[in-house]
């Protein structure tokens, strides 16, 4: 069966959007990522028009994120307190990153950086999360083998307003999760996603947060970046589609609550590998589509 | 018996009937004014308008007529949809990555264009008379600007000669532009029918359709009708709500979804 989309102006089958949603919706409640760097190209692949897919998609997050965030919350792995402090890091950031955005346009080649900042920024923060997961779990096949700090002091650890995180159980500067926040708004801005990609890896390795209470507290923030992005791109672009996100996000809330149930059963390190694997995954095809000589050197879009 | 178009589920029977009814009428009324008007020629549509609603996947609309004509004349059909700017991109490879190097724009081209013909145009008329019509891709009276000053980006001129191909190439891969031979039946060179095909990508506008009758390559008679393609329904509402009160739709659309993510969440803690 067909569904007419009315911003997309397209037909696409009901099946394959709920079966989109559903499959993205999983691996955002297993990893506490949003999905968008996975379903923003899978759309554009199935014929939706870029700028419809990345407005689109940020409404959808939205539903996923608020079913994964009440799971996460049923298990108290939710710091609130952290996710406040990085979300009003992230309004910041991601009020420059449009800036920036606009400033990019009029230079041109636009698309050309978003492009390459997904290669690049997918490409190390997928090896980093690889190697050390890789090196946790051999850590953990060794019996008897001397278990590591909890986090190492660095001088990350001087900074000043420090503050007390009972639930990531740390004492460590507002400073650092506002940078974070900041820097990873930016990033959002540009390329048009949640930002959950980067934010769960720096958690864990900037911020030394449980693997447990990250994911949760991710998705807590990423749903108050995608809903200010949904109401942005609603007034300045009115290319959210409707039709399109309420389908995804039936699926995709179906899809996440699995995920979560999923992910309570693998372990930390097993977790961070696997979302290495699959954001390397991503970064090999996107540095493929830009190195492979394409099908046809021209391509047109219908402008309105 | 005149089998009735099997692939097409679109048109109801009845209505065929009555289409088939109105066509002979027309014909024996052609045959007796035909020592009057030499090449008349009637045609239309079974329907001219065209509601995008939420279940559009395309459509096919019957086109039917006759013509005071004789065995062996041809029919061309000219489907032109609303004009609109296309913009054309070419990659290039640069430190090793292709990129978009240049962009030119098409102005008022047509969204949609196919050609129908009861043989190859080329074998229906000569170059000259086509270009008289106006038919076919390179006879449109295209225009290509290029997006930036080539002064400043040092590319050469764009020549609508040098670029239709590509952007032939182009929108027939979208399935906007295109000709198919044989696509019309012409019997005893007095009736005829055709389907015209909407893809389910169509722009909303108003669709001029062209009906040209040829007899060994001259033009003899020339009919014109219309589509007029809307949005109609729950499409119509969603995008005219989204363009009129943008910031309500938004807003809304972020309600549903946490209303949705909610919902989701508490059906699931019940299990």
């Amino acid at each position: 069966m067909y569904i007419y989309l009315p911003i997309a102006e397209i037909s696409m089958h009901i099946g394959i959007i709920i079966g989109l949603g559903g499959g993205v919706g999983f691996l955002s409640g297993l990893f506490g990522v949003g999905g968008g760097f996975l379903m923003t190209p899978l759309l554009i692949f199935f014929g939706v028009p870029p700028v419809v897919a990345v407005a689109t998609e940020a409404n959808q997050i939205v539903a996923s994120s608020v079913s994964g965030v009440l799971a996460h919350m049923r298990r108290s792995n939710v710091d609130f307190k952290m996710g406040t402090i990085l979300l009003v890091g992230g309004v910041i950031g991601s009020t420059l990153g449009v800036f920036l955005f606009a400033f990019l346009r009029e230079l041109g080649q636009i698309d050309l950086v978003i492009k390459l900042s997904y290669v690049v920024l997918l490409g190390i923060v997928g090896s980093l999360m690889l190697v050390e997961s890789v090196r946790a779990i051999l850590r953990t096949r060794q019996p008897g083998a001397a278990r590591g700090k909890l986090h190492q002091h660095n001088w990350l650890h001087g900074l000043p307003f420090k503050m007390r995180f009972r639930r990531s159980k740390l004492y460590i500067s507002a400073l650092l999760p506002l940078g974070i926040g900041a820097f990873v708004g930016v990033l959002a801005a540009i390329m048009g996603v949640g930002g959950g990609f980067i934010m769960v890896p720096a958690m864990i390795y900037i911020l030394g947060m449980p693997t447990a209470v990250v994911v949760g507290t991710s998705l807590f923030q990423i749903i108050f970046v995608t809903a200010n992005v949904t109401v942005l791109q609603s007034v300045q672009t009115q290319t959210v589609d409707f039709v399109l996100a309420g389908l995804l996000l039936f699926g995709a809330v179906i899809g996440a609550q699995f995920g979560t149930r999923a992910g309570a059963k693998l372990r930390g390190e097993q977790l961070r590998g696997l979302l290495a694997l699959m954001v390397i995954a991503v970064c090999i095809k996107l540095g493929f589509d830009l190195a492979l000589q394409p099908a046809s050197l021209y391509s047109v879009e219908l402008l309105k | 018996m005149i089998r009735p178009y099997p692939h097409n589920h679109k048109i109801p029977s009845q209505m065929k009937f009555m289409l088939w009814l109105f066509t002979i009428l027309s014909v024996s009324f052609g045959t007796i004014s035909a020592h009057a008007v030499n090449g008349k020629l009637v045609a239309d549509l079974s329907e001219n308008t065209v509601s995008i609603e939420s279940d559009f996947h395309g459509t096919e609309l019957l086109l039917f007529g006759a013509v005071d004509g004789m065995q062996g004349d041809d029919i061309i059909i000219v489907v032109r949809g609303p004009d609109a700017h296309i913009a054309q991109r070419r990659k290039s490879k640069v430190a090793g990555i292709w990129i978009n190097v240049e962009t030119n724009i098409w102005t008022k081209t047509p969204s949609f264009y196919q050609i129908l013909a009861t043989r190859d145009l080329a074998k229906i008329a000569n170059e000259a008379t086509l270009q008289d019509l106006g038919v076919g891709a390179t006879n449109l009276a295209l225009q290509i600007t290029p997006e930036k000053d080539p002064q400043e980006t040092g590319l050469a001129m764009p020549t609508v000669n040098g670029m239709v191909g590509e952007l032939v190439a182009n929108m027939r891969a979208l399935g906007l532009w295109g000709a198919t031979t044989d696509t019309i039946a012409l019997k005893e060179g007095a009736l005829f029918r055709s389907v015209i095909d909407l893809p389910s990508n169509v722009h909303s506008g108003r669709y001029e359709v062209r009906i040209i009758h040829l007899r060994d390559g001259v033009p003899l008679s020339e009919d014109t009708t219309s589509i007029a393609i809307r949005k109609g329904g729950l499409s119509a509402t969603i995008y005219n709500m989204a363009h009129e009160f943008s910031f309500f739709y938004g807003l809304f659309a972020v309600i549903f979804a946490i209303a949705s993510g909610w919902l989701a969440a508490a059906a699931f803690r019940k299990k």
